[in-house]
C-alpha cells in the first residue's frame, strides 16, 4: 500500500470512529439532519483555507496571510455591495461585481506573496506574516475598524441558501475541492508543485520554472481565501476586518491532520476532506458537551502537536521498513 | 606496542546488502604521509568514517596508540588524536577565523565561559605552528578555499591531532596552493603528526605521499611505497583492468557540418571568460579542471541556470537565447548535474515521476489533463530501456542504488530527446560496474548522433571516453587536446593546476 | 578613523540608527516636545517589555528556528501570577515574579521538548503550544479583566519605581523607570551569554551550520532547549512589566499585539531569518523604530488604523532588503544551494 492510501485509510478510520462515538454519546442531537446541515454551512469557510494551507505545504512553504486576504477581499466586496442601496441598478449586478472584485484583489494579494517569496527570495513564513498585516491593515484602514453591513438580500443566498436540500457553501466547497484534486493529480502544475515541494533545487535542475509554479500556487491560495470571504460575508451578513483570526490555526491543523507534509512534497485533497470531517465532528461534539471555545482552542493546539508526534513515529517506523539501516539516501556513506 | 599510530584490522561493513568494506586492513605510522586511494564507491569514505568513529564496523578492530577498540565512538577517536577534515571542511561561515580554530577545543574541554584572549591565543598558536598568518578577526565566509583549509588544519592541531585525515584536499586548489599545502604537511610531519590523504583520482598528493593503500570494490588491493607507483600502475590497481577500453575516436567533418552547439566568447563575471568552442553531433567533448575552474559554471550557463554577461550560444548554427532551463530544454540542451543527491533526483518521489518530470507536457490532452496511461507506459519503457533495477516504478527513488539513481537521471533527460547532453560528473559516487555501463551508454548515445559534453575531474575518465578534451583553469580554456588517447595524464594535469596570472575579472 | 567609518557603514545597524535619527528629527520639528526627557523616558519605559521579548526572539532566530508562542507565555505568566496573588491576598512582588518566571520556564520547556525530541517544524509546534497555553489560561484560569482596584499594591508600586529622576521642562521631575533598568540587565546578561559563553557561541554556530556544530561537539539539542526556556523566562518577566505598566490585566492582551511588533523589530534589526546573523544592537534599534513609529503615527498625520498596515509593511520591506542583499552577495550560490 502506498503512503498516500495508508494515510487516508487511517484518517477514514478516525473519522468513522469519531462519528460512532458521537452518535453513541449524544444520539438524538448528533444525528439530527439539521446538525449536518449546519456543519455543511460552517466548515467551508475554513475548509477552503485549509486547502490553501495544504497547497502551500505541498510546495514546502506556508501561507500565514490567508486570514488577512480574507479580510481584505471581504471588505472590498462589502464596499461594493453596500453601494446597491444608492443605485437603481439591479442588485444581482452588485453581487457579481463584488465577487469579481474580491477575487481580483485576491489575485493581487497572491501575486504579491508569490513575488516576495520567489523574486525577492524571502522565506514564505516571514513574507506572508508581513503581508498578512499589510492586507489586514488595509482592510482596517478602509473600514476604520468597523464592520460593514447592509448587503442586498441576493448575496445572502450564497451563505445561507440550499440547493436540493444541500447548503450552498458546501456545494461551493465540494466543487472547488474536486477541481483542486484534478489540478493536483492530473495537471502539470499540480505535478510540478509536488516535485518542487520535494526539492526546489532538483526541480530547478529539472527545468521546472520554480518562480512561476510558486506564484501560481500563491494565487490559488489567495483565490481560496477570497472565496472563503464571500461565503463569510454572505453567511454572517456583515464583514469585519480580522473576522476568523482563529481560522489560521484551524486551517494548519486540518492540513496536518489530513496528512500533508509540512516539509513539502506530499498532500491530498481527500486527506484534507477527511481531516475537516473529523475535526468538525469533534468540534460539534465538544460544543454539545458544553465546552467553551477556549477549551476548543486548547484541544486544537494539543491535537496539532499530537498529530505531528504520531506522524513522527510513523515516519520512523515506515522509514525503518523502506530503508533499513543506512538507506540509499546515504549513498555517500558507501564510497 | 608498535610504532604505528593507527592499525585498522580486518574491517568489514555492509550497507543494505552491499559489502562496502571487506576485511580491510590499514596501518599508519607516526608522522607518516599516507595515501588511501580508490575509485568512487571503493569504500574509502566508509573506512575513514570508521577510523573517525562516525560509523561502526560490522567486524574488525581499530587500534590507536596500542589501545584496541571494537566499537569506536567519535569522542574516542578525537581523544586518541584522530582529526578528519571532510571535503566541506565543517567550518562556521558566519564566525571568525579565531573562533573557527578554537571552538572545538573549547567544547571538548567543556569550557563554559568564552575567554576571547584564550581563543585568539589558541588560534594564533595553531597558525604559528604551521607558520601561517591569517587575520584572526576575518569572517570565514570571506576566505578562499585554500585559506579555509588552513583554518581547518589549524583547528585539528588545537585538539592534539596525531593523525589528520584529509578528504580530497586538492580538488579546488591551484598548483601554488597545493605546494603551499605540502609545506604545511611537511611541518606536521616534523612534529610527528601523520597525514592520511583520501582521494579518488591520481593527483599531486602522490608527490609527497610515502606509502599508498589501494582499495577496490570494498577490498584492499595492497600497500605500496609511493615511489614504486606510476600512473599506469595505479590506474590498473584501482580499476583492476589491464586492457584499456577502446578510446573513443570520432572526427566530425568540420568543413561541411554545422556544429550542434557553439559557444562564442561566453563570459560571466567571477566565473569564466571568453569561452568559445564547437561541438558536433557524434562527439563526446570532455571538459576537465579544478572545482571553481569554470567547468561546471559554463555548463550551468549553457543550461540557462545562470546567464552569461556576454557572448553567444548557437544551436545548429542559429543564435539562441537561453536564460532558463526550460528554454535550454526546448533547444535540446540537457544537463545531468554534478550532485545527484541534491540536484539530480527527487529522493522521496517515485522513480516514475522522477523520469517523466521533464516531459510531462507530452501526456497532456487538449484540456491540459494528464493521460495517466500514457505516462505510465512511458515510465515503464524508460525503466526497461536503461535497465533500472527496481521492483516498481512507484518505489521512491531513495530505494535505488547510486548507479540506478544515475540511470533515472539520465532517463529523465534522454526522454526530452536532447541534441546536446551535458553530463557533469556522471560517475561520481557510483560503483565500478555501474560506471562502465554508464560510460557505455554515453558512447552509444554519441554514436546515435547526440552531441555530448562530459565534465569530470578525473582526467583519466575524460581522456578515455572523449574524442576531444578541453582543460579549464581559472575560468578560461587553458588547452585543447584533439586526440586524447595519445595524451598523457601528466600533460593534462599540468594545465589543470597551472597558476595562471590572469584571473577572471 | 577612515577604516572605522568604512566598517561602520558595512553594518545594518548604522543605517537603522540614521533612519531613527532622521525620523526623530522630523518628529521634533512637528512637535518640539518629542525630544524632551519626559517623552524619551516614557518611550523607553513603554518599549521595555517589547524589547525584552525581542531579545528572546532574536536568540531563536539566530539558530534558524522560530517561536510564535511567546506572547501566550507572557500573558499566561502575567495572569496566573497576578490572580494567584489576589487569591492569596498576597502583596509580594517577589512571589509574583517567581510564579511568572516559573510559568515561563515550564512553558518554555514544553516547547523545547517538542522541538528537540521530535525534530518538528518549530513554527507548527509553537503555533500549537500558543493555542494550548492561551486556551488553558482562558478555560482553566479565567477570562475576567483585573482592574486597578483588584491589582495588588506591590505591582502598582513596581510600575512607579524610578531609578533616578531629572528635572523636567515643567515643575514635575521626570523619572527613569526601573523597567529600563531591567531591560538593561537582560541585555547585559544576554550579551554576556552570546559573547562570552560557549553556549552563546554555540547558538551562532548552529545558525551558521548545524551539522558542523554537531561535529564540533556542541550539544545542539541542549542549546535549543535552553533557548526556548530562556524565551519563556523573558516572556514571564515581560508579562509582569506589562501589567505594572498599564495597571490593568486582561487575558487577551499581549497575544494580539506583541507577536508582530517583536518579529518586525528583530527582522528590521537585520537578523537573518535563516539563522546565524543578528545582533542585540540591531534588535534594540528595531524595537525603538517600531515603537516610535507606532506611538507617533497620529503625530505624522495618520490615524491609528494605519498601525497594523505599517508594521506589516515594515516587515515586508525589512526582510526584502535583508534577503535581496543576501541574494546579491551570493549570486552564484543561488543555483547551487543545497536543499534542506
Amino acid at each position: 500500500m502506498t503512503e498516500k492510501n495508508a494515510n487516508n485509510l487511517m484518517l477514514f478510520i478516525i473519522f468513522l470512529a469519531l462519528t460512532v462515538i458521537m452518535t453513541v454519546m449524544i444520539p438524538e442531537r448528533f444525528l439530527a439532519i439539521n446538525n449536518f446541515r449546519s456543519m455543511m454551512r460552517q466548515f467551508p469557510e475554513y475548509g477552503l483555507l485549509a486547502l490553501g494551507i495544504m497547497l502551500a505545504m505541498i510546495t514546502g512553504g506556508i501561507d500565514l496571510s490567508i486570514v488577512g486576504i480574507t479580510s481584505l477581499t471581504g471588505v472590498v466586496a462589502a464596499q461594493v455591495l453596500i453601494r446597491h442601496a444608492e443605485s437603481s441598478l439591479p442588485s444581482e449586478l452588485f453581487v457579481a461585481v463584488a465577487v469579481l472584485a474580491a477575487l481580483g484583489v485576491a489575485v493581487l494579494c497572491g501575486l504579491l506573496n508569490g513575488i516576495l517569496i520567489t523574486i525577492a527570495n524571502v522565506p514564505a513564513l516571514i513574507a506572508t506574516l508581513g503581508t498578512n498585516s499589510v492586507f489586514l491593515g488595509l482592510a482596517i484602514v478602509f473600514t476604520e475598524g468597523h464592520g460593514i453591513r447592509g448587503f442586498p438580500p441576493e448575496v445572502l443566498l450564497i451563505g445561507n441558501g440550499q440547493a436540493l436540500g444541500v447548503p450552498v457553501p458546501f456545494l461551493i466547497f465540494l466543487g472547488i475541492a474536486l477541481f483542486l484534486g484534478l489540478v493536483l493529480n492530473r495537471t502539470r502544475l499540480g505535478f510540478n508543485m509536488v516535485m518542487l515541494g520535494s526539492s526546489p533545487v532538483v526541480s530547478q535542475f529539472s527545468a521546472i520554472n520554480n518562480t512561476l509554479v510558486l506564484i501560481k500556487t500563491h494565487i490559488m491560495i489567495a483565490l481560496l481565501a477570497g472565496t472563503s470571504s464571500i461565503i463569510i460575508l454572505s453567511r454572517v451578513n456583515s464583514m469585519r476586518p480580522g473576522y476568523g483570526s482563529g481560522y489560521l490555526l484551524l486551517a494548519i491543523l486540518i492540513a496536518i491532520l489530513g496528512g500533508t507534509n509540512p516539509n513539502g512534497g506530499f498532500g491530498t485533497v481527500l486527506g484534507v476532506g477527511l481531516g475537516i470531517g473529523s475535526l468538525q465532528i469533534l468540534t460539534s461534539g465538544l460544543n454539545f458537551m458544553g465546552f467553551t471555545p477556549f477549551f476548543r482552542n486548547f484541544i486544537y493546539g494539543l491535537l496539532l502537536l499530537l498529530v505531528m508526534v504520531i506522524n513522527y513515529y510513523r515516519r520512523q517506523y515506515s522509514g525503518r521498513i523502506l530503508v533499513p539501516k543506512a538507506g540509499a539516501g546515504t549513498e555517500s556513506g558507501q564510497q | 606496542m608498535t610504532d604505528n599510530f593507527l592499525e585498522a584490522r580486518s574491517i568489514s561493513k555492509a550497507y543494505t546488502g552491499v559489502q562496502a568494506l571487506d576485511e580491510v586492513t590499514l596501518n599508519i605510522g607516526r608522522g607518516a604521509i599516507h595515501c588511501l586511494v580508490g575509485e568512487n564507491g571503493s569504500g574509502k569514505s566508509t573506512l575513514i568514517k570508521i577510523i573517525g568513529g562516525v560509523v561502526t564496523p560490522d567486524g574488525g578492530e581499530v587500534i590507536y596508540n596500542g589501545t584496541s577498540y571494537s566499537h569506536v565512538r567519535a569522542i574516542d577517536a578525537i581523544r586518541e588524536g584522530v582529526q578528519i577534515i571532510y571535503q566541506d571542511l565543517s567550518l562556521f561561515p558566519n564566525l571568525s577565523v579565531a573562533e573557527n580554530i578554537s571552538l572545538n577545543q573549547m567544547v571538548e574541554k567543556q569550557n563554559k565561559v568564552m575567554n576571547w584572549k584564550e581563543v585568539r591565543r589558541i588560534a594564533a598558536d595553531a597558525l604559528s605552528e604551521i607558520d601561517e598568518e591569517l587575520d584572526l578577526n576575518e569572517v570565514v565566509e570571506n576566505l578562499s578555499m585554500a585559506k579555509k583549509q588552513v583554518v581547518a588544519i589549524s583547528r585539528a592541531l588545537t585538539q592534539n591531532a596525531q593523525l589528520i585525515v584529509m578528504d580530497e584536499p586538492t580538488s579546488a586548489l591551484t598548483r601554488e596552493e597545493v605546494d603551499h599545502l605540502f609545506s604545511v604537511i611537511h611541518k606536521l610531519k616534523e612534529k610527528g603528526i601523520a597525514t592520511l590523504f583520501v582521494s579518488h583520482k591520481l593527483n599531486e598528493v602522490f608527490e609527497i605521499a610515502e606509502s599508498v593503500t589501494v582499495l577496490r570494490d570494498g577490498k584492499k588491493v595492497g600497500d605500496y611505497p609511493a615511489s614504486e607507483l606510476d600512473n599506469d600502475k595505479l590506474t590498473y590497481l584501482m580499476t583492476g583492468e589491464k586492457i584499456e577500453p577502446e578510446p573513443y575516436t570520432y572526427a566530425p567533418d568540420t568543413g561541411t557540418e554545422t556544429p550542434t552547439l557553439e559557444a562564442r566568447d561566453l563570459s560571466r563575471e567571477g566565473e569564466f571568460k571568453d569561452i568559445s568552442f564547437k561541438l558536433y553531433r557524434g562527439e563526446i567533448l570532455g571538459i576537465t579542471g579544478l572545482i571553481g575552474s569554470g567547468r561546471t559554471e559554463v555548463a550551468l550557463s549553457l543550461f540557462g541556470l545562470t546567464n552569461p554577461d556576454s557572448g553567444e550560444i548557437l544551436i545548429e548554427g542559429s543564435p539562441v537565447h537561453v536564460s532558463t532551463p526550460r528554454q535550454a530544454t526546448k533547444y535540446g540542451i540537457s544537463y545531468l548535474p554534478e550532485d545527484r543527491l541534491t540536484q539530480g533526483i527527487f529522493q522521496h518521489q517515485s522513480i516514475g515521476d522522477n523520469i517523466v518530470v521533464t516531459i510531462l507536457r507530452k501526456f497532456l490532452d487538449k484540456f491540459g489533463l494528464l493521460q495517466t496511461s500514457q505516462k505510465i507506459a512511458s515510465e515503464k519503457s524508460w525503466i526497461e530501456r536503461l535497465s533500472i533495477k527496481t521492483p516498481s516504478r512507484n518505489a521512491p527513488a531513495s530505494s535505488l542504488s547510486g548507479g540506478n539513481q544515475q540511470r533515472v537521471v539520465i532517463a529523465k533527460w534522454l526522454a526530452t530527446q536532447p541534441k546536446v547532453f551535458i553530463l557533469d560528473g556522471p560517475t561520481i559516487g557510483i560503483d565500478v560496474a555501474s560506471k562502465k555501463t554508464i560510460h557505455q551508454t554515453i558512447r552509444e548515445l554519441a554514436e546515435s548522433g547526440m552531441a555530448i559534453i562530459m565534465i569530470s575531474d578525473e582526467i583519466d575518465e575524460v581522456l578515455k571516453n572523449c574524442n576531444r578534451v578541453l582543460v579549464m583553469n581559472k575560468g578560461q580554456i587553458a588547452g585543447e587536446f584533439e586526440t586524447p588517447s595519445e595524451v598523457s595524464e601528466d600533460e593534462v594535469f599540468e594545465l589543470v593546476t597551472k597558476d595562471t596570472t590572469n584571473e577572471v575579472a | 578613523m577612515k577604516d572605522f567609518l568604512k566598517g561602520l557603514f558595512k553594518h545594518n545597524e548604522t543605517y537603522l540608527a540614521l533612519i531613527i535619527i532622521v525620523f526623530a528629527g522630523v518628529l521634533t520639528l512637528i512637535n518640539p516636545q518629542f525630544m524632551s526627557f519626559r517623552n524619551i523616558f516614557s518611550l523607553l519605559k513603554n518599549s521595555s517589555g517589547t524589547a525584552i521579548l525581542a531579545v528572546g526572539f532574536l536568540l531563536v532566530i539566530l539558530t534558524g528556528n522560530i517561536d510564535v508562542s511567546f506572547p501566550a507565555i507572557a500573558i499566561s505568566a502575567q495572569y496566573i501570577a497576578t490572580t494567584t496573588l489576589i487569591a492569596l491576598d498576597s502583596n509580594s512582588l517577589a512571589l509574583a515574579f517567581a510564579i511568572a518566571i516559573g510559568i515561563g520556564l515550564l512553558y518554555g520547556s514544553i516547547n523545547g521538548f517538542f522541538v528537540t525530541k521530535f525534530k518538528l517544524p518549530t513554527l507548527i509546534v509553537t503555533l500549537g503550544t500558543f493555542n494550548m497555553f492561551h486556551g488553558f489560561l482562558l478555560e482553566f484560569v479565567g477570562t475576567r479583566s483585573i482592574n486597578i482596584g483588584q491589582l495588588p499594591d506591590a505591582i502598582k508600586d513596581f510600575g512607579d519605581i524610578n531609578l533616578f529622576t531629572v528635572a523636567g521642562s515643567g515643575s514635575n521631575p521626570v523619572g527613569f523607570s526601573i523597567f529600563v533598568g531591567i531591560l538593561i540587565v537582560v541585555l547585559l546578561l544576554t550579551f554576556f551569554i552570546l559573547r562570552f559563553t560557549l553556549l552563546g557561541r554555540g547558538i551562532y554556530a548552529i545558525g551558521g551550520d548545524a551539522e558542523a556544530a554537531r561535529r564540533a561537539g556542541f550539544n545542539v539539542n541542549r542549546i535549543q532547549f535552553f533557548i526556548y526556556m530562556y524565551v519563556g523566562v523573558l516572556a514571564g518577566i515581560m508579562g509582569m512589566l506589562h501589567i505594572a505598566l498599564i495597571n490593568y490585566g486582561n487575558p487577551n492582551y499581549i497575544v494580539d499585539s506583541e507577536l508582530l511588533r517583536v518579529i518586525a523589530s528583530v527582522v528590521l534589526g537585520g537578523a537573518l531569518i535563516t539563522g546565524g546573523k543578528g545582533s542585540l544592537t540591531g534588535t534594540m534599534l528595531g524595537v525603538l523604530l517600531i515603537v516610535t513609529l507606532e506611538k507617533n503615527l497620529v503625530m505624522i498625520g495618520l490615524s491609528s488604523y494605519w498601525q497594523e498596515f505599517f508594521v506589516g509593511l515594515i516587515i515586508v520591506v525589512g526582510v526584502t532588503m535583508t534577503h535581496v542583499q543576501a541574494k546579491l552577495q551570493s549570486t552564484q550560490k543561488v543555483t547551487i544551494v543545497r536543499s534542506h
